[in-house]
């Protein structure tokens, strides 16, 4: 009996340790301990800037194979954008959606919960998040036809998503005290009236930045060692598999971003306003007025002043062999390009890649000269060059899609939680004016000739449907 | 330090006083077919803890208590598939040898079990189905991995190994797959102390980032040494895991080790030795051999201990083994060292202790496959990456010239040689328990134990290597840690009471186990190649991730019995868990079964026949669990660090409600004892319902919120089981024995509680996954289903249901037949009813290596523009029979081998000698993880660039001295 007793008094002590054990510690740090804590607006809106660079490696990565400016020429990434085909139940566009959606809702967290409550919050952070959030309502705007900017709520127009950035960025105005982040807000103004095709006050706020900020240059940061590398750079330059091809006609400005060294150390960023942009709003404003001279001079003032003067960088770019899906991309300087089987053949677009280090535009670049914008008379060869200086300067930044009246749907799984969606708004807009099964990425290439030919001159097809909803809105 | 000393002694002077002044009992225990001595019999004292076990030859011999010597003793006999028997001995007749003989017994009616019950129960009294698989089951298969090693061995659980990778994981499918959130790997348990089953994928890069867990993923179970083990266990999830309570849904398998032998030590050494081919039958090209394969050597030495008498017993055992892998340059070599002990010890008269230490290193080596990216093997030469990777070559390797294929070959063999991915695991396991009898009737167990789990591992992705796939990146060192730390606490008490013609079975206890998941990358950037420290980098990060749950529970069981043939089996277990929602209390498991064996009716035993001997009827209800996963359940802000400052953003959405899924499970069951019983035949049918199944689903996109893990679906399965030993001719010289199983299962997802479909592997929606979506099978083929006209795609709709990767039937088979010293044997696994997609096929298409399976109109009109439009093309049956080991085997008879020698055999097995399938890809090499799969749950089903299980030819010659 002795022994069991002590057996007992064991097994009691092996009870009372084991209910010590019951405990867990959760290591992270939930939403209530964190609002009202010291520096945590900064720290939103560093996490703000994070989702921007995460919500442009969805959109640019993707709207630039929508468009004709990249084809994506292996099996990583969307194999279907290029068609181009987009399925509201296609995971990458809820991705998308999902991005812009997360920086839209950090915007509004951020602004009702973190800033009222944090004591060290400024004006300034006050402002930058008014203004990410502003940009997510611009992005929202652009990209899509109907997007809801609450969480599962009404599902707003893109009127009513430019109108809303418009609100956001005034805020951010007020509140700044940083002079050149305001030209950067007023770019973004005249950005949204531009989606508004509010002519007036797109002229107006692009003027202003002609005026007091041309060489402006707002960008996305990115930070590969935190793991937020640059999709485009990856797909453009990093990846073994040269995952993106150019359309070759745009060979000569690809790749954007590159690295040198390691790659996660040295992510480019990514620009998200810049002084160029003034230029193309107000030159297209003035075409829609009919002041065809006005924009032929502000076009030929963007070429001098602003893109002459973006930095340049040699690198070593013969990787890129275009080895994928196809491989027969033109790879010799030698090699001329026609713009579609109407075009003359011109050289000077083809990179040799193999022959020694090229020169990249790490902000923009333009095939087009003051001499080709003085030989555009009429209206429609001075859109014609427009168009194309908006596509060859915002190459790799996710513009083009927009530009040619491209829009995408609401997602699947919006529809399925968000009651307020209509059937109509989960189809893709797709102007039938653009050419399907890879149409605008296509091209002939004639290696004895040296000539490679573009099936379709999509600048070309945009003027001849300058008239088509969601396309050059200044002419509207 | 003291307190210690004098428990020592106390415990020494204890051990040795029960050594004087005892009667020894002693005898021998022999098989009745073959006359031979029978090894590893339990040999105890009915209501004591006094006992031992007979050895090599079958003898025994302890001493009887003091206390136990003037009365009469009776001894119970017992051994797995063998019936056991008691002998009541008078003191009288203490001294005198004991001549046992043991029948087998296939319908083990009166086997004694442990798992699911919390302490011994005869089979007799229970409701539910229980496998028990013998060490002699089990001691002349080569495997070297406890899932492979149980492959056609339990009748209703299919273990399918999902890739030819070294240590990489197997998907196991017992009674369909309760859910969509978690692995169907069982819970796994070692001496009663639960062990890692690594059925949580890694949370970090490990499967993302170029670690070399995305070539196939890593199985916790390919490290549980498969030395010195007793028996196995295996029950199915429902009500026989009912006491196991949130954790247990999808059954648990508890492996008992050695603790003891008898007697002076008996030594025991082996070696096999064998030769490792790939298995190419599902290669497309006929040079793809050339490129990546060859032969390897396999061996494996082993060594153990046993010995003891009835106050002390041990059991050890240790081995080395060494796969070469099949792989060029050795890319999947494995190398294992494994360590096992186990001690019994009579501490008192009521009080034993019983403990067993495993201590298991293991290396191995991985090549990239599947979606590993840049340059893989498989992918390269099977699927027509050869197009775009280094130098591009022409992808139809069977239409090159032999220079250019020469040339192929060089690319190839460089890249194998400047790849190097290993994995290191050290893992230590303990059990330690105490039984206590202070009343003949009343037991009580304690017991705790550890599992300790490291895994580290290295991808080295060297300049050498980007330069030659044409990659324009730096060098890279990544490393993994993934740290597993288990803990098991158990207390159980057993209560057994008669009263006229009832009896009284009553079980209760408490069991804590805790676990904790520690992962860690740390990772170079930009480092010279042969450094193999992350310090020696340009640039280095870290990354970590850890989890912790801690599960509690009380059990309380009844099991009633009548007049020896009516049962009633009632219990129930509560359970609180660390993961579950704040709302949330204790969960309650319970269970309810009957059984009846009408061959104990006294009519029954009057019926003068010998067709049917046994007959047991049994129904059952039962409930069990898998808890959540740890932390879900709070709503947090996520931190990480970007451009040299903290960035905030939204965290996990946080579920207040968060529960275990949990299924409830009905089965009915026959067991027969047919034609003298000859034949054992089992049948069930189950019906189980997975309710407030777990699915982590996305919120509208709008929210920008992750996806937040809900108790919102409905799954079912149902089926019948049958399984059958039939033993053909059995005397002393001939011993012919036939298993068979077949099972059927109806999987089908009822509700997704009006979540949208997502997908559990595979690619994006537009290629090729396995979706769970309601109405359909759990992990069905989706993909794009393209509509023809004269050869010609038409159209096309995405997303359809394009075939279930659930097999409708599975089973296996065996067959054992002796001829005096030789013993054949040959195991096979089966299924049918299934579907896979061969994406490798589908692929071949996108790359111009083949347009097989594509109308040629198509091919003529659009090339291969719309190859991923039509993907029922490359979806195929996955029915298959694979036999998985045959062998032979010849025990030397004792006038040979000498007296110094005890026992020793040769061997020769064929490990996965013959496939036969209805696909032209290997229906279990799948593709491992996927990049966008929700928790680990996995039908298998989706083919893409896996290497099939190599074929190996093995000898072994074990001796016992």
């Amino acid at each position: 009996m002795k022994n069991i007793s002590k057996i007992l008094c064991a097994a009691g002590l092996a009870v009372l340790a084991s209910c010590q054990l019951k405990d867990v510690d959760n290591p992270n740090i939930t939403d209530e301990s964190f609002v009202g804590t010291t520096q945590s607006s900064s720290i939103w809106l560093n996490g703000m800037y994070r989702q921007l660079a995460l919500t442009l490696n969805e959109v640019v990565s993707f709207t630039e194979i929508t468009s004709d400016n990249y084809y994506n020429n292996s099996s990583l990434s969307n194999k279907v954008f290029d068609f181009p085909t987009i399925l509201y139940s296609d995971l990458d566009v809820d991705n998308m959606q999902r991005a812009i959606g997360r920086l839209t809702q950090m915007a509004d967290y951020g602004l009702t919960r973190i800033v009222p409550a944090d004591v060290t919050t400024t004006k300034d952070i006050n402002a930058e998040i008014n203004f990410l959030g502003g940009y997510a309502c611009l992005l929202s705007g652009e990209l899509y036809n109907a997007l809801p900017l609450t969480a599962a709520g009404q599902v707003a127009s893109a009127n009513e998503c430019f109108q809303k950035a418009v609100a956001y960025f005034n805020a951010a105005i007020a509140l700044q005290t940083d002079a050149a982040k305001k030209n950067g807000y007023t770019l973004a103004l005249a950005r949204a009236y531009y989606g508004m095709a509010n002519r007036t006050n797109a002229l107006q706020a692009a003027q202003t930045i002609i005026a007091n900020a041309p060489m402006l240059l707002v960008e996305a940061k990115f930070d590969g060692i935190n793991g937020v590398s640059n999709t485009m750079q990856t797909y453009t330059f990093s990846s073994s598999t040269n995952t993106y091809a150019p359309l070759p006609r745009l060979d000569f400005l690809d790749p954007k971003y590159y690295h040198v060294g390691t790659a996660n150390a040295d992510q480019k960023s990514i620009a998200i306003l810049k002084g160029e942009e003034a230029y193309l709003i107000a030159a297209e404003a003035m075409i829609g007025s009919g002041q065809l001279d006005n924009a032929r001079t502000t076009l030929k003032q963007l070429i001098s002043t602003v893109v002459n003067n973006r930095p340049t960088a040699s690198i070593n770019g013969s990787q890129a062999q275009r080895k994928g899906n196809r491989s027969d991309y033109p790879l010799l300087a030698s090699v001329q390009v026609k713009f579609d089987a109407n075009s003359p053949a011109r050289p000077g677009f083809i990179l040799g890649r193999q022959a020694g280090n090229i020169t990249v535009r790490r902000v923009s670049g333009t095939s087009v000269m003051a001499a080709d914008l003085d030989a555009a008379t009429t209206e429609d060869a001075l859109l014609y060059q427009l168009c194309l200086m908006r596509q060859e300067i915002f190459m790799s930044e996710g513009r083009r899609m927009t530009d040619l009246g491209i829009r995408f749907p609401i997602s699947q799984v919006e529809m399925q939680n968000n009651p307020n969606v209509k059937a109509e708004q989960t189809q893709a807009v797709i102007p039938s004016y653009i050419p399907g099964n890879l149409g605008m990425d296509n091209f002939g290439y004639d290696r004895t000739a040296g000539i490679v030919t573009m099936n379709f001159d999509m600048n070309r097809v945009l003027v001849q449907n300058k008239k088509a909803a969601g396309v050059l809105p200044m002419l509207k | 330090m003291r307190i210690a000393n004098t428990v020592t002694i106390f415990l020494l002077l204890l051990v040795a006083s029960q050594a004087f002044a005892q009667q020894k009992l002693q005898g021998t225990v022999t098989d009745q077919v073959r006359q031979k001595g029978l090894s590893g019999v339990s040999v105890q004292i009915s209501g004591t803890q006094a006992g031992t076990v007979t050895d090599i030859n079958g003898r025994f011999s302890f001493n009887v208590p003091t206390a136990a010597a003037s009365k009469t003793l009776t001894i119970v006999f017992t051994a797995v598939g063998y019936q056991p028997q008691e002998r009541k001995i008078e003191p009288s007749q203490q001294s005198a040898s004991l001549d046992i003989i043991l029948e087998e017994d296939l319908v083990k009616l009166d086997e004694v079990v442990v798992t699911g019950q919390g302490m011994s129960v005869s089979k007799r009294r229970l409701s539910t189905n229980v496998t028990s698989i013998s060490e002699a089951q089990l001691r002349d298969l080569p495997a070297n991995r406890i899932d492979q090693l149980l492959q056609s061995q339990i009748p209703n659980a299919q273990f399918k190994m999902s890739a030819g990778q070294a240590g990489a994981t197997s998907i196991v499918q017992t009674r369909g797959f309760n859910s969509a959130f978690s692995n169907s790997t069982p819970i796994v348990y070692v001496d009663g102390v639960r062990v890692d089953n690594l059925n949580t994928a890694p949370a970090l890069g490990m499967t993302l980032s170029g670690g070399i867990s995305q070539g196939a993923s890593t199985s916790a179970l390919s490290d549980i040494p498969v030395e010195n083990i007793e028996k196995i266990e295996f029950i199915n999830g429902g009500a026989a895991t009912t006491l196991y309570g949130s954790d247990a849904a999808n059954g648990v398998l508890q492996i008992f080790t050695k603790k003891r032998g008898s007697g002076k030590a008996n030594f025991r050494a082996g070696v096999d030795l064998g030769l490792e081919t790939p298995t190419n039958d599902f290669l497309y090209f006929n040079r793809t051999k050339d490129l990546l394969f060859e032969n390897g050597g396999y061996r494996k030495y082993s060594i153990g201990a046993d010995g003891g008498n009835n106050d002390f017993g041990f059991s050890m055992a240790a081995a080395y083994s060494k796969s070469d892998g099949v792989l060029i340059h050795n890319q999947n070599q494995v190398e294992k060292i494994d360590f096992r002990t186990g001690f019994h010890a009579k501490l008192l008269d009521q009080l034993t202790y019983e403990s067993s230490f495993t201590y298991n290193n293991q290396n191995l080596r991985r090549t990239r496959n599947g979606n590993s990216g840049g340059y893989s093997g498989l992918w390269f030469a099977e699927d027509g990456a050869s197009k775009i990777t280094g130098p591009g070559f022409n992808p139809k390797l069977d239409s090159l010239s032999d220079a250019d294929f020469a040339k192929v070959k060089a690319f190839v063999d460089s890249a194998e040689m400047l790849m190097n991915n290993t994995s290191k695991v050290n893992r230590f396991q303990t059990s330690q328990v105490l039984k206590l009898q202070p009343l003949k009737n009343l037991v009580f167990k304690g017991t705790f134990g550890v599992d300790y789990r490291t895994q580290t591992e290295v991808s080295v992705v060297s300049n050498a290597f980007n330069r030659h796939i044409r990659s324009n990146t730096t060098g890279s060192l990544s490393k993994y840690d993934r740290n597993y730390l288990g803990l098991t606490l158990e207390l159980t008490g057993q209560y057994d009471a008669t009263v006229g013609d009832f009896s009284f079975l009553t079980t209760g206890g408490a069991q804590l186990f805790r676990n904790q998941d520690h992962q860690i990358a740390y990772i170079g950037q930009d480092i010279r190649d042969g450094a193999l420290t992350v310090n020696q980098a340009a640039t280095r990060t870290s990354n970590e991730y850890l989890a912790e749950v801690v599960n509690s529970g009380l059990f309380l069981q009844e099991n009633v019995g009548y007049k020896n043939r009516y049962y009633l089996d009632l219990g129930v277990r509560g359970d609180n868990n660390s993961a579950f929602g704040k709302l949330i209390g204790t969960q309650y498991y319970p269970k309810f079964g009957v059984s009846y064996i009408l061959s104990a009716e006294p009519f029954f035993q009057k019926w003068q026949q010998n067709f049917i001997k046994t007959v047991k009827v049994r129904a059952n209800y039962g409930v069990a669990g898998i808890f959540p996963t740890p932390f879900a359940n709070e709503r947090t802000i996520a931190f990480t660090g970007f451009n040299g400052g903290q960035s905030a953003t939204f965290g996990q959405p946080g579920n207040e409600e968060l529960k275990p899924e949990k299924s409830y499970s009905k089965e009915i069951g026959l067991d027969l004892g047919l034609w003298n019983s000859r034949v054992s035949l089992t049948v069930n049918y189950f019906d189980n319902e997975t309710r407030d199944a777990l699915f982590v689903v996305p919120p509208a996109a709008s929210t920008g919120q992750t996806n937040t893990l809900k108790n919102i679906g409905l799954i079912t399965n149902k089926g019948w089981e049958f399984s059958a030993v039939v033993s053909v001719l059995e005397n002393k010289d001939w011993d012919v024995r036939v298993r068979a199983s077949a099972n059927t299962v109806d999987n089908l997802v009822v509700s997704t509680g009006g979540a949208p479909s997502f997908n559990l592997n595979g690619m994006t929606s537009r290629t090729v996954q396995t979706v769970v979506k309601e109405g359909f099978p759990v992990g069905y083929i989706s993909g794009n289903y393209g509509v023809f006209k004269d050869g010609v795609l038409e159209s096309y709709t995405p997303q359809q249901f394009l075939g279930s990767t659930i097999p409708t039937l599975t089973g296996s088979a065996g067959l054992n037949v002796r001829y005096k010293n030789l013993s054949m044997f040959a195991n096979a696994d089966y299924q049918q009813g299934g579907y896979l997609h061969n994406w490798d096929k589908q692929f071949r298409i996108n790359y111009g290596a083949s347009t097989d399976g594509v109308p040629a109109a198509e091919i003529a009109k659009n090339g291969a523009t719309n190859w991923l439009n039509y993907s029922q093309l490359f979806v195929e049956k996955s029915d298959f029979i694979k036999i998985r080991t045959v062998g032979l085997v010849y025990n030397f008879d004792k006038k040979i081998i000498g007296k110094h020698i005890k026992q020793m055999s040769v061997g020769i097995t064929a490990v996965n000698p013959l496939n036969f399938t209805a696909s032209s890809s290997d229906p279990e090499a799948v593709m491992a993880g996927g990049a966008q799969g929700q928790g680990s749950a996995t039908t298998g089903g989706l083919n893409y660039a896996a290497f099939s299980m190599p074929r190996q030819f093995i000898g072994t010659l074990k001796i016992n001295f």
